[in-house]
């Protein structure tokens, strides 16, 4: 209703007069009003600790020391493995949590600092604790299957060594050879390579002999038959995605190392692997994983 | 129609009976015109049409004072959010017009600058302060308006501008430099 314009009556009387035939909004309006915010707030932080735990997963779960293999530098794999989505995503819900938190009844008295503070310690926690639990991959998939434009880290991952010709193939370790000098692996892709393992030290051969996903570098083979694409292993490393604080177990060994199985691991590598481009950053990688298992 | 009931109990009493509401308009009739007239509402029709529309919204929203806020700053908020939107409405430029000599904003100004002899000397005129505030762009002059003119505590302008407090230092901090930049020029060089 505009203004009554009887300037001449008090202002107390023009008001009660306007009042008269008003009633005051009840009480509930505003405290659900209040909890609605305040509830969307949270749901922002909930959705914020979502995305860290994805965030977690995704960066948990990018073998960062095979950068040069993969990428050629770190920088690069960097920008190809960092979570964008889920950092926007982040970003989105801790502005949204901030924005309904202002709008309860005594939200204007935070800084935006001290809400957007608290919106990320909270979802850092949250999230921290869904990975450590153990559902981050779920959370990361589940979530990360639905944007047209997202494909989960894992997935992400295994298109990096789905690339012979650069060297690199991965997939599930299906028949080993006693000897394990040769090994089958059925790719990422569904395809069926045969590696040769002639150059494998005995860390990679333990970690063939285990089974289960395997990365591969190598220099692929011209020859192919009926059975398969001939590929030459100088590295093997497992594929193993991190689940919250530990690596999912691999099946059970598919082969046991014997002493006597009379084909032994050679000490040094043959020039073939050693011309491989990121020979030297793989053997440290060899060097320090070999430092940390003898620590352990 | 006298009171010596709290703002509280005046506001609970209203819930039940329209009339006591009247206490409330009484109470802070003048002081929420004077405040309109120094946010630069310079019409008194329009003051009154502003308050009218502040006291009608205060009485429908009754139901969502915050009982630990102070009553006051609750009505200076809702009226200096129709004020607001009576300026955009209106596109008007504010006439200020500052009835006083803005004394207690010349001592903090004073006490900010390095030429006090100078400043005892001379004394703004409240007509060049009403110019200089109409050149300030309105949060600033809402700020410096409420702090020395209505004498609000750094907590009450939060309520009222709903703002964290850090925000209204900020505000004044700023408010106080855009208003040395706009004084004239004679008062900059004998005060500043």
């Amino acid at each position: 209703m505009p203004p009554s314009h009887h300037h001449d009556d008090p202002l107390t009387k023009r008001v009660l007069e306007r009042i008269s035939d008003e009633h005051v909004r009840p009480r509930w309006e505003f405290v659900v009003k209040n909890y609605f915010f305040w509830g969307l707030g949270a749901l922002a932080v909930l959705l914020g600790a979502l995305a860290v735990s994805a965030i977690l997963f995704e960066v948990t779960n990018v073998d960062w020391r095979l950068a040069s293999a993969t990428h050629g530098s770190l920088a690069a794999l960097i920008l190809a493995a960092a979570p964008y989505l889920w950092i926007v995503a982040l970003i989105v819900f801790v502005v949204v949590g901030y924005r309904n938190v202002r709008l309860t009844s005594r939200g204007y008295r935070y800084r935006l600092s001290t809400i957007a503070l608290g919106a990320v310690l909270t979802s850092l926690t949250l999230g921290s604790a869904l990975h450590m639990g153990g559902f981050s991959r779920a959370i990361e998939e589940s979530i990360g299957d639905h944007p047209a434009f997202y494909r989960p880290i894992l997935a992400t991952e295994q298109s990096w060594w789905n690339a012979p010709e650069k060297g690199l193939i991965g997939g599930v370790v299906t028949a080993v050879a006693p000897d394990i000098a040769s090994f089958t692996v059925r790719g990422f892709d569904g395809a069926t390579w045969q590696v040769d393992g002639d150059d494998l030290l005995l860390r990679d051969r333990t970690t063939v002999a285990r089974g289960g996903m395997v990365r591969i570098v190598g220099v692929p083979l011209v020859s192919t038959s009926t059975s398969g694409t001939f590929f030459h292993a100088c590295f093997v490393f497992p594929f193993a995605p991190m689940m919250g604080w530990r690596h999912m177990m691999p099946p059970p060994p598919l082969a046991t190392l014997a002493s006597t199985s009379g084909h032994e691991s050679p000490a040094e590598r043959s020039a073939e692997c050693r011309g491989i481009q990121p020979y030297h950053d793989l053997r440290q990688v060899e060097t320090d994983d070999a430092a940390a298992s003898n620590e352990n | 129609m006298q009171s010596d009931a709290t703002d509280q109990e005046i506001v609970r009493r209203t819930l039940h009976d329209k009339e006591s509401f009247a206490l409330l308009i009484e109470r802070y009739e003048a002081k929420l015109l004077r405040y309109l007239e120094r946010l630069g509402v310079g019409v008194r029709e329009d003051r009154e049409d502003i308050l009218q529309n502040a006291f009608v919204k205060a009485y429908k929203n009754l139901n969502s004072f915050d009982p630990e806020l102070e009553f006051s700053s609750w009505m200076y908020r809702i009226t200096h959010n129709e004020a607001m939107s009576f300026f955009r409405a209106k596109r008007a430029r504010p006439q200020v017009i500052l009835s006083e000599d803005g004394e207690l904003l010349l001592t903090e100004l004073r006490d900010e600058s390095s030429d006090t002899a100078a400043i005892a000397e001379h004394r703004l005129d409240s007509e060049e302060l009403a110019r200089a505030f109409a050149e300030l762009e309105p949060k600033y002059r809402t700020a410096l308006v409420l702090r020395f003119f209505e004498d609000r505590s750094y907590n009450e302008m939060s309520d009222i501008l709903q703002v964290p407090v850090g925000t209204v230092s900020t505000l004044l901090y700023r408010a106080k430099r855009e208003l040395k930049k706009v004084l004239p020029e004679h008062h900059r060089a004998n005060h500043f």
